[in-house]
């Protein structure tokens, strides 16, 4: 069957790529991450049942699961929509050659169901159904639940895939999702109507109902057909196009003043307008405002203010959101003209100075746009300070060092929305212990040391880390220089 | 001016590059020609250290090239899309690299005026982003941006294809400018022979990594090239 070779060739073009060679520490770190979180998660789903029988006392485990469901679902669908890469296929290549354009369609949207990725909520949902959905109820429900969610699953992936080529990535999409979540909780929150108590109904029925399996299939097949609807309306790339290159052109001059700093200045130009010209480093910028608002929540929450290590953490977000999350890719942004990098007249040590300037450039924005939370009391002020410095002179570093591992093209100027490239989760597992080691630190000092004293210690450190600043450029270079000829080769290598 | 001694380069064990000793002297205009797979490309990167050598080494003016900025200074080089920053304008892009070499506004705009007739009115003073462009005019805003420094030694890949025939001939006529006025060391490679005769005074043939033929132009090198490429 063609769907088959193409899911082959799919499969191939994992295996012979560049970031399948990636190192072996790598490899072994990316191994031990995907054990922990497995771990946890099957923990999380063996537990379950006794947390939520503490919870009620009529209500079964599954009844409310059944409640949160409409929640759940939501905000899966939601994470998705901004964490999941569109499935892509190298359409161009395939559509010259006598392959039916129903089998391409299909294939995209059946790809994402073979990655194993995507059912890492299975770790969950099966050790619970086994040991607490069997016990209530029976193993018959057990397996419908676990059948039942498996489907849920597709209609996620498929519905936000659709939302997301229909609507595209933008803030917008993001303020209107937003904003039908604070409304579903407010209608619960003023009882005006209990989602709750409709969502427990609903579900009841989907989940124990032998009826409600078909429901739930017909359910994901209304998502996977609204695919199939959008592409029997947009099939050929250049109608992606026109609507990718519209308003691109927006930020051309803007930056002039700083050609006055010579080399320096010109990389710095060069890559603000790669910021502002690239959907996914605008919304990057963009979602690392919202981040800013984490400490409202965080602060306020006796929970979270109470604990010095949460409390760091969120110091750390707050800060530091544009510079981690722009810096853990810092050099693969320009993978696309990387050799042009190498070969004009730019030194590599201006390079990875240019860099530094944009990392600790986001450092001092974020500081200063965090500075209205002076007025929730200095506490927090100082807690930024402390975190701002360290961002600065220690994930700096970190992040710029290991950047140079990174070896994986990043494609920002994919031409049609099926060369698009998302996050992945990957990348995301990298950025971790670079946001965790502050929070280790401040979890062992809690221990024998006051939460100023800890802000004192990691605000020092930081500083030590500015004051090195030179020193810490001289390394990161010498390492750039060792792994450039490993960087241009994957980068070049186009996916 | 470029001296390779010993170079070899192996890629899962095939060597797909062993130059003994090569000497390029200033001024010289090189032609390497090849079929698919010879090692030219390779070669030329192999000089700009964008990949490591796993022997020998390329040296510049004496100086190694590898791990070094020194040569990049007065080396002007046009391999492929990977050169040019696709999100900018041309007139962007010329600008950021004039930058680079120290060039003022008024240095730039000059020379592009000098190039107005190759452009043919397609590639500056457009709103046009790079990625925009045709392949023909991606490749004539990369090979104008590797002469924008002023470089003392040009290394251009393949630079004919994808231009249209009257492109091909201005290119040719540039070349040559370039070569009586600014004695410009100049390494292009080249499918197609009628192209490097015309350019280069001197032409190496490579196969499977190795140098061949090494002829300096006569009216005969055409016929010599095509009756040893004829199968």
């Amino acid at each position: 069957m063609l769907i088959a070779d193409l899911l082959k060739q799919e499969f191939r073009k994992g295996f012979r790529s560049q970031a399948f060679y990636r190192g072996l520490a790598v490899k072994l770190f990316m191994g031990f991450m995907t054990l922990y979180f497995a771990a946890i998660f099957i923990t999380i789903g063996f537990s379950l049942g006794k947390i939520l029988e503490e919870v009620h006392d009529t209500r079964t485990p599954l009844e409310l699961i059944n409640g949160a469901s409409v929640y759940i679902i939501l905000t899966a669908l939601t994470i998705r929509f901004f964490m999941q890469s569109l499935n892509t296929l190298n359409l161009q290549a395939y559509q010259s050659l006598p392959v039916k354009r129903s089998t391409l369609v299909n294939f995209i949207l059946l790809k994402p169901l073979f990655s194993i990725g995507n059912y890492l909520t299975l770790l969950v949902v099966i050790p619970f159904a086994v040991r607490s959905v069997s016990a209530w109820h029976s193993g018959w429900v057990a397996l419908q639940f676990v059948v039942v969610c498996i489907l849920i699953i597709w209609m996620d992936i498929w519905l936000a895939s659709y939302l997301k080529r229909r609507f595209g990535s933008d803030l917008r999409a993001f303020v209107v999702i937003l904003l039908i979540l604070a409304g579903v909780a407010a209608l619960e929150y003023f009882k005006v109507f209990s989602v709750f108590g409709f969502s427990m109904k609903i579900f009841g029925f989907v989940m124990m109902n032998p009826l409600g399996l078909v429901v739930a299939l017909l359910v994901s097949g209304m998502a996977y057909g609204l695919n199939l609807m959008f592409f029997s309306k947009n099939y050929y790339p250049e109608k992606f196009n026109e609507k990718l290159s519209r308003g691109e052109n927006k930020v051309t001059g803007g930056f002039s003043f700083l050609e006055k700093y010579g080399t320096i200045g010109e990389l710095i130009q060069l890559q603000i307008r790669l910021i502002f010209r690239h959907k996914r480093t605008k919304s990057l910028i963009y979602m690392s405002a919202v981040f800013m608002l984490y400490g409202l929540l965080f602060y306020t929450n006796e929970m979270y203010s109470g604990s010095p290590a949460w409390l760091i953490f969120c110091g750390l977000i707050v800060t530091g959101m544009a510079s981690l999350t722009y810096g853990q890719w810092v050099i693969s942004w320009e993978s696309n003209y990387f050799d042009a990098i190498l070969t004009k007249n730019i030194p590599a040590k201006t390079y990875i100075k240019v860099n530094y300037f944009i990392l600790i450039a986001f450092n001092v924005i974020s500081f200063l746009l965090s500075t209205p939370y002076l007025l929730m009391g200095t506490k927090f002020f100082f807690l930024h300070v402390a975190m701002f410095l360290f961002n600065t002179g220690i994930n700096a570093f970190l992040l710029i060092f290991t950047a140079t591992f990174n070896n994986k093209r990043i494609d920002l100027s994919a031409r049609s929305m099926f060369n698009y490239q998302g996050t992945t989760y990957k990348s995301f597992l990298i950025i971790l212990p670079v946001m965790f080691f502050p929070m280790l630190i401040t979890f062992i000092l809690a221990n024998f040391l006051s939460f100023n004293m800890i802000l004192l210690v990691l605000g020092l450190l930081g500083l030590a880390g500015v004051v090195s600043t030179p020193y810490q450029m001289k390394l990161c270079t010498q390492q750039f220089v060792r792994r450039k000829y490993a960087l241009a080769e994957g980068f070049r290598e186009s996916e | 001016m470029i001296t390779i001694s010993n170079l070899t380069k192996k890629y899962n064990g095939t060597t797909v590059l062993d130059i003994p000793a090569l000497n390029i002297q200033p001024g010289e205009s090189f032609g390497l020609v090849g079929n698919n797979g010879a090692g030219k490309t390779t070669l030329f990167r192999l000089i700009l250290d964008l990949i490591e050598a796993n022997s020998g080494e390329v040296t510049i003016k004496n100086q190694p090239v590898a791990r070094r900025d020194e040569w990049k200074s007065y080396v002007g080089s046009f391999l492929d899309e990977n050169f040019l920053i696709d999100f900018l304008t041309p007139d962007e892009y010329f600008a950021f690299v004039g930058k680079l070499y120290n060039k003022s506004e008024g240095d730039i705009s000059a020379f592009l005026e000098k190039f107005s007739e190759f452009f043919n009115g397609e590639v500056t003073g457009n709103k046009k982003l790079i990625r925009e462009l045709s392949k023909g005019n991606q490749k004539k805003t990369g090979i104008a941006a590797a002469l924008l420094g002023d470089p003392q030694i040009l290394i251009l890949d393949e630079p004919f294809t994808a231009l249209d025939p009257s492109s091909q001939i201005r290119l040719k006529r540039i070349l040559n400018e370039l070569q009586e006025t600014k004695n410009t060391t100049m390494l292009i490679s080249s499918h197609d022979l009628n192209h490097v005769t015309e350019v280069c005074k001197r032409t190496v043939v490579l196969e499977k990594g190795k140098v061949v033929r090494d002829i300096a132009t006569s009216d005969d090198t055409l016929k010599e090239l095509e009756s040893y490429f004829a199968v």
